[in-house]
This record gives C-alpha cells, sequence and structure tokens, in this order.
C-alpha cells in the first residue's frame, strides 16, 4: 500500500491500534481547543470587515461619488483597508490557525504553551487594528501589501515571533522520526515568513534602500508572501486534508517532495515580473519571468499528485464538504500559476500590466485557493475542536456554491475587462478615458459577484457562530452535503 | 523525509538564494546612483525636493492614488507611454533617486503621472527637476490659452463638410483643422487624406484631435494629447488652481472621470475681508454659496506641489529620448492652429 514506507496518511490508523490511536487524537485536539478558536474567531470577524470594506471598494469605483466627502471612506484608503484585513486579518488568521491544529496533529503531540498562541493571537489582532485604523486615518505607507504604518508593522512582528517560537518549540516535542509533506510546508511557511516581513520593513523603513528599488523589495515582499507564506500553508493544508477525508495515502512521496523544493526554488524568485518593462535593469525583470515559467514544475507535480490520490475517489466529493473546497482549491492553484504565467509573459505583459488582470491574479491566489482551502479545512477541524458537527449541510453546500460562483465570476469578469483595458490602453489612437470605460461593465458585473460572496461569507459566519455557541449537531456522523448512500458510508469523511 | 537538518537549510537556502538575488544584488547594482551633471556641474539632475513636496508624497500615498495612477513611462518597444506623450522618453532609476516612498503604480484607471508636472503652464512649472533646457515646456502653450479647443470646434464646424465635398482642396488649411494632426507630415501630401478622414471619422469636435491621427492612413497614427481640452471658464490646465478644482470636483472638468473627488482636503470659510488668493474658482453647482469660499488644507497644497513636482522631462544621458522634442510639442502648441505654420522640424 505505502512502497516508501512513509506515514502518508498522518497518523495511520490500523485496526489493532484504533482504539488508543482515537483517542491520542481527541486528546490532541482538546488540547488546540481554544488557541485554535481564537485565531478562527478573529479571523471570521475580519472576514466579514473585509467582505463589507470590498463591497463598498468595488462600488465606488464605478460610482465615484458615493461617500467620497468623508476623508476615512475615500476610495484609496478603503481599498487597502480592505487588502490588509483580507491579507492580515483573514487570511493569515485562519491560515496560522489551521496551520496550528496540523502542527499539534502531525507532531503527534498534545498542544505545549498555549498561552504563546493565545498572547500571539492577541497582539495579531490588535497590529491589525491599529494597522486598518492607522490606514483609515491617513498613515498608511504607500506600498502594497506593506501599507500597515510602523507602529502597527512592530506589533504584527512581536505577535508572529510568539507563533513561530511556538512552531519551532513544537518540532521539540514531535513522536515519531518522520516529517510528513505537510510539516515541510508549515515548518517553510513559519520560518519565510519573519524573515520577509523583517527584511521587507528594514529595507523599505528602517534603512530604505534607494529609489526605484523600494518598488522591487515591496513586490518582492508581496509575491513571496502570496507564494511562501499563503501558498505553502494552502499545499500544506490540502496534502493534509484531500489523503485524510479519502482515507488514502499520497500518491507519491517523490513527486511531493519534488514538488515541495522546486516550489520553495522557483518561487520565491518571483516578483519582479509584476514590474515588467519599468525602470529597472532587465535581468530583473527576465529573471522573474524565467522563475515564474519555471513554477510549472511544482504546478505539475503537486497537481498530478493530488490528482492520481483523488483518482477513483471523486465522488466523494459529493458528499464531504472538506474534501469538495479543498479540491476546488487545489484546481485552483493551478489555474492561478497558470494565468500567473500568462500575464507575465513580456508580449502579454505589455497590455495587462496596469489593468484589473493583476487584481484578478491576486484573487485568485488568495481567495480561489487559498480561501477555499482554509474553508475546507475549518470544516473539518472546527467539529473536532469543539465536540459537534456542522448543523446544516445545507447551508455548506450554498457557501460553496456562492463562493465558487462568486469567485470564478468575479476572475472572468476582471480577466476579461483587463484585457479590454489593456487593449485599449495600447492603442494610442483612442483616448486613454476609453480604457476606462471599456472595464466599467466588467467592474459592475465584478460588483455582481462581490454580493454573491458576501452572501456566501456571512451564511459561513452565520454557521461558524452557531457552532461556536454550541449550537452544531449531537453526532458521530460528520454533516454530509448530500444524503449518504450505503456505499459511500464506510469512506472517513 | 527524515531529520530536520536537510529540511531547515535547504528552507533557509532557497530564500536566502531569492533574497540576494532580487533585492542585495540590485542594490549593490543600482543602489547608489548619484545625480547626473554635466562636464562644468551644473545642469544637475535630479535634485532633492522640498519639504512641501515630499509631504505631499505622503499624502499621495495616504489617499491611496497610488492604486488608479501610476508614475512610470515605459520604453518605446513596451507600449504606448510615449505616443501617449506621458512622457518623451522611458523612465530610469535615477528619475527616482530623491524619492520616497517610490510610488511607481501598478494600475491605471487613470492617467500616468511621471510628467504631470511637465505640462504646467510655464511660469509654474516647477524649475527644480526640469532643470535647464526643458523639452517638454512646449504643451504649456495649449494650456495658457484657452483659444485651442475654442478655436477648434470651429475651425471644424467649417472645414469638414468642404472636405467631405472636395478632399482635394487647399492642402495648407489642414494644420488648422487638426493641429494634433501628425508633426511628421506637415502639409505634405498625406494632409488632404487626413483632413477627409477627420472630417468623417469625428463626429464630436471634442475628439476631433484624437480621430485625426487615427484616420489617416498616410500618417503614423499619432492621437492627440490624452488629457482632456480645457475647459473654458477654468484655470489653465495642469496649473495648480486647475489641480485643485480638479481634486475637489473632477467631474466638473472631465464629466466621464470615474476619479473619487477628494472635498475632505479642501475647506468652506466665510470670507471675511478679501477673497482668498487661494480660493478655488469654482463655478455651477460646485461654487460654494454667496459669502463663502473654497480654499485648500496644506495638505492639499502640498499634494498639488508634489504633483507640479512630477517632472521627468529632463534628459538623462543613460537613457534614449524619443528622437524628436517635437513628438510632444506641435500637438498642443498653440502657433500650429491659428497660424497654420508647419511645426519645428
Amino acid at each position: 500500500m505505502n512502497p516508501a514506507g512513509i506515514p502518508l496518511k498522518e497518523p495511520s490508523v490500523s485496526a489493532a491500534a484504533g482504539d488508543t490511536e482515537q483517542l491520542e487524537r481527541a486528546l490532541i485536539d482538546a488540547s488546540t481547543r481554544v488557541p485554535v478558536l481564537i485565531f478562527y474567531t478573529s479571523a471570521v470577524a475580519w472576514l466579514i470587515l473585509g467582505t463589507l470594506l470590498a463591497g463598498f471598494v468595488s462600488f465606488k469605483l464605478h460610482t465615484p461619488d458615493l461617500l467620497s466627502d468623508i476623508s476615512f471612506l475615500t476610495w484609496g484608503r478603503v481599498r487597502p483597508a480592505h487588502m490588509n484585513v483580507m491579507v492580515y486579518g483573514w487570511a493569515s488568521m485562519a491560515g496560522m490557525g489551521t496551520a496550528i491544529w496540523l502542527m499539534a496533529r502531525l507532531c503527534r503531540t498534545v498542544l505545549r504553551y498555549p498561552l504563546l498562541l493565545v498572547a500571539g493571537a492577541g497582539f495579531w489582532n490588535l497590529g491589525v487594528f491599529l494597522g486598518v485604523g492607522g490606514i483609515l486615518l491617513g498613515d498608511s505607507t504607500g506600498y502594497q501589501w506593506l501599507e500597515f504604518p510602523s507602529y502597527a508593522a512592530i506589533i504584527l512582528f512581536v505577535a508572529y515571533a510568539l507563533v513561530a517560537s511556538w512552531a519551532v518549540l513544537m518540532f521539540r516535542f514531535r513522536r515519531g522520526e518522520q516529517i510528513y509533506i505537510s510539516q515541510w510546508y508549515l515548518l517553510g511557511a513559519f520560518l519565510w515568513f519573519p524573515w520577509l516581513y523583517a527584511a521587507g520593513q528594514l529595507m523599505l523603513f528602517v534603512v530604505p534602500v534607494q529609489g526605484v528599488l523600494q518598488a522591487a523589495v515591496g513586490w518582492w515582499y508581496a509575491n513571496n508572501l502570496l507564494f511562501l507564506w499563503f501558498g505553502a500553508i494552502g499545499l500544506g493544508t490540502a496534502y493534509y486534508m484531500i489523503p485524510k477525508v479519502i482515507g488514502r495515502p499520497v500518491y507519491s512521496y517523490h513527486l511531493a517532495a519534488i514538488g515541495f523544493w522546486s516550489y520553495a526554488l522557483f518561487s520565491s524568485w518571483t516578483g519582479m515580473q509584476r514590474l515588467v518593462d519599468g525602470p529597472f535593469p532587465a535581468w530583473m525583470v527576465t529573471t522573474s519571468i524565467a522563475a515564474t515559467i519555471l513554477t510549472l514544475i511544482p504546478v505539475a507535480t503537486v497537481g498530478l499528485n493530488h490528482h492520481m490520490t483523488m483518482q477513483g475517489y471523486f465522488p466523494l466529493m459529493r458528499y464531504s464538504p472538506t474534501l469538495r473546497f479543498t479540491v476546488f482549491g487545489a484546481m485552483s492553484y493551478t489555474v492561478f500559476s497558470l494565468v500567473g504565467i500568462l500575464i507575465s509573459l513580456r508580449s502579454v505583459a505589455r497590455y495587462v500590466n496596469f489593468t484589473e488582470a493583476s487584481i484578478a491574479y491576486s484573487h485568485l491566489g488568495l481567495y480561489a485557493f487559498f480561501t477555499m482551502v482554509i474553508f475546507g479545512s475549518m470544516y473539518y477541524i472546527v467539529p473536532r475542536l469543539i465536540g459537534r458537527e456542522w448543523r446544516y449541510g445545507s447551508l455548506i453546500k450554498l457557501h460553496f456554491w456562492a463562493s465558487a460562483y462568486g469567485i470564478g465570476l468575479m476572475t472572468l469578469m476582471l480577466l476579461a475587462g483587463g484585457f479590454l483595458q489593456g487593449a485599449s490602453m495600447e492603442n494610442p489612437s483612442l483616448a486613454f478615458s476609453e480604457s476606462v470605460e471599456s472595464v466599467l461593465p466588467y467592474l459592475r458585473g465584478r460588483s455582481l459577484a462581490g454580493i454573491l460572496l458576501t452572501v456566501s461569507h456571512f451564511i459561513f459566519a452565520y454557521h461558524f457562530g452557531l457552532m461556536l455557541f454550541g449550537l452544531g449537531r449531537k453526532s458521530t456522523v460528520p454533516t454530509f452535503l448530500n444524503p449518504v448512500e450505503a456505499e459511500g458510508a464506510e469512506a472517513h469523511i | 523525509m527524515k531529520g530536520l537538518a536537510p529540511l531547515f537549510l535547504g528552507i533557509f537556502g532557497t530564500f536566502a538564494f531569492s533574497w540576494v538575488g532580487l533585492t542585495v544584488i540590485p542594490n549593490w547594482q543600482i543602489g547608489h546612483l548619484n545625480p547626473q551633471s554635466d562636464e562644468d556641474g551644473t545642469d544637475i539632475y535630479p535634485m532633492p525636493q522640498s519639504g512641501m513636496v515630499q509631504w505631499g508624497a505622503r499624502v499621495y500615498a495616504a489617499n491611496g492614488c497610488i492604486y488608479c495612477h501610476s508614475e512610470q513611462v515605459r520604453a518605446e518597444y513596451a507600449g504606448a507611454d510615449i505616443d501617449r506623450k506621458w512622457g518623451d522618453r522611458r523612465s530610469a532609476p535615477r528619475d527616482y533617486i530623491f524619492e520616497r516612498p517610490v510610488l511607481l503604480g501598478k494600475m491605471r484607471m487613470g492617467q500616468d503621472l511621471a510628467n504631470i508636472g511637465a505640462r504646467a503652464p510655464a511660469e509654474q512649472e516647477s524649475p527644480s527637476p526640469g532643470g535647464g533646457g526643458n523639452p517638454a515646456g512646449s504643451p504649456s502653450g495649449a494650456a495658457q490659452s484657452p483659444s485651442p479647443s475654442a478655436a477648434q470646434p470651429k475651425a471644424q464646424g467649417a472645414q469638414s463638410p468642404g472636405a467631405t465635398a472636395a478632399p482635394q482642396q487647399q492642402p495648407a488649411a489642414s494644420p488648422a483643422t487638426s493641429p494634433a494632426a501628425s508633426p511628421t507630415s506637415p502639409a505634405s501630401k498625406p494632409a488632404p487624406i487626413a483632413r477627409a478622414g477627420t472630417g468623417i471619422a469625428s463626429p464630436s469636435p471634442g475628439v476631433a484631435a484624437a480621430a485625426a491621427g487615427a484616420a489617416s492612413p498616410g500618417a503614423p497614427p499619432l492621437a492627440g494629447p490624452p488629457w482632456p481640452e480645457q475647459t473654458a471658464g477654468l484655470p489653465p490646465m495642469y496649473s495648480a488652481a486647475w489641480h485643485h478644482v480638479h481634486l475637489y470636483s473632477p467631474r466638473s472638468i472631465n464629466f466621464d472621470s470615474n476619479m473619487p473627488s477628494y472635498r475632505f482636503l479642501y475647506q468652506a470659510r466665510r470670507i471675511s475681508d478679501v477673497h482668498s488668493s487661494d480660493a478655488l474658482r469654482l463655478t455651477g453647482s460646485d461654487a460654494p454659496p454667496e459669502g463663502w469660499e473654497i480654499i485648500p488644507t496644506y495638505d492639499a497644497k502640498c499634494l498639488v506641489a508634489y504633483m507640479m513636482a512630477l517632472n521627468q522631462s529632463h534628459p538623462l544621458k543613460e537613457v534614449k529620448s524619443a528622437g524628436s522634442a517635437s513628438a510632444v510639442s506641435p500637438a498642443a502648441s498653440p502657433s500650429a492652429a491659428p497660424g497654420g505654420q508647419p511645426p519645428p522640424k
């Protein structure tokens, strides 16, 4: 079953050891309850705030006079506030929640030093709160993804140091020699992020580099945050959830190793392709374009690995919420990377560099891939923390379809609008205003997609709230999306 | 995978590789540039900016202008920026050495602003970044006099029926018809065609300048200035006073604009005895009630000072300027319109 002799399904369940294993896992899950739920609850609160801000941003872009006379609601402040709430409030906190739970499970030890995590979550929330407040009050730094003023950034860093030191400590207490694939990614994420954040802050604010290099450092930071922080957590989670839910080991360990190392090597070199044709030495941009194209290797290996693992088990997506969200996210990772390669090619970038297409790219990465995987993991983890099952299968289904259609529509609108906008912009015989007018209908379509996503997030928050207040179902059978027929029931969904 | 050591080393190694490659080496290559100067050590470019300009950059960053406006001109082969007259050469790292934060931008829901200061009327143009020998000084002509836009619809209306009926007539009249028509072919053979083209292709006189370039098959497709025409009754385009009106009420200047207004950067004040010299010249529904005036706050003044200082028109040794300064100047030069003179070659 597992020729490499690796505990690919983790922890392995054998019939004899079944009971003790079950008990052990229940103990580990119980020990993670408080910290993980603090992270999740904060994340969901930020998600709702970020969603409201997003809708506001989207409508204001085609209705510019909407509430524009109030300084802290001007478009140019709400947009970075939305982005930072989503990146640091929702995605980072939810990602850390999942990562903490996975670390405890994969290290096969009860969670130690929970106070480190609780303090970390508190500081992180404080940092995001101060940062977003600072942006709305006019303290934004102007570097994309690093808009938080320095007083907020310092607090975030302290919070992060607490969480990361916990992760390293947990590794010391781990049982068993093997380090599962998910742990590679998680350990990578936990170690890459502080370096990345410190480098970005130091090179932009403490000892700023000269001139255009600030923009280069900014985009290097933003892209690596997307790949090495969110991407790594997302892929690590998918490597755990997919095999776990279908009860089958990962198809190939060697593919996974190739995927991980090529991912670490190539995706960290991307970023400068966002600055194509800008005032930079050509080699910088070209190197990043080459690296972006080379990310085809991790994309192909990871995609193939997941696909082969799922082979024959795709029908389970009909029942398992976790599997459905996670597989959607894993597939989106492929789409995200392919779109990234497409819009980084010089001949294409010439048209779409300054258009809405790059917004589509960010949303594909952060939402269609990362957020969907995290939703999937939350549907798996939260019942294990609370001891109740999700109350309504129908709400989960609604959440899934609203999210899937919402992000699909948004991506299509922004990509199509971006290409049209770019085509008009690169045709100097058309007035510039035509390029803006050509994209406006698509921005209205994007607002429509935003409404779908808002609905989906409110449904999720409501459902999560029910769980939090102990109003979930008391049952030993997980909540399925559809009634399970006899033959599908034996899988541990 | 067994053992933490290889994992740790790999994780650190890959990231260190990227960090050195994409930030440390570029910093070593272009992180310590000096301003350029000529042999006598004069004509220094770029120059450090005043405190107001630097504060204006902070205001620009804080209010998110960067999410719609870029500040970089791409090379001729890489985009239409130079054709759009956003600059007459590509931007280079040296242009930005005194800027902090550097606001290159990634989105163009609005115009590129790398040279917005260079478009100001001549007397207002910021002297510091331009230095001497500023080739982009001439578009200011269009802004100085309100006449080109007023004259153009008239000329257009008078000319186009005739042009459609008899395209072979009087080629010499063509500069008057379309002041923005290709500077490379003044009054030469493609002119009648171009003129016929304008007559048919531009139903609205306002966009005549843009359409003229597009419709003429003989000439390279050169548009008129991408920015809107001077509106009667407003301050000269791209002057400081114009920027204030534009920030206060963007749609009073360009009806189609989707720029938000920044009224919170302005304050209404009761006129005590005399009008403030800073008061905005507003008309129509934007005008304040009788006895009141709208004046810019310090932030607004700094923001406009910053925009007026955005000027990359000074030549750089390492960058080829777009062949001729005429690429910018004749399109807007007022001398071409009434006089019918061919633009300077």
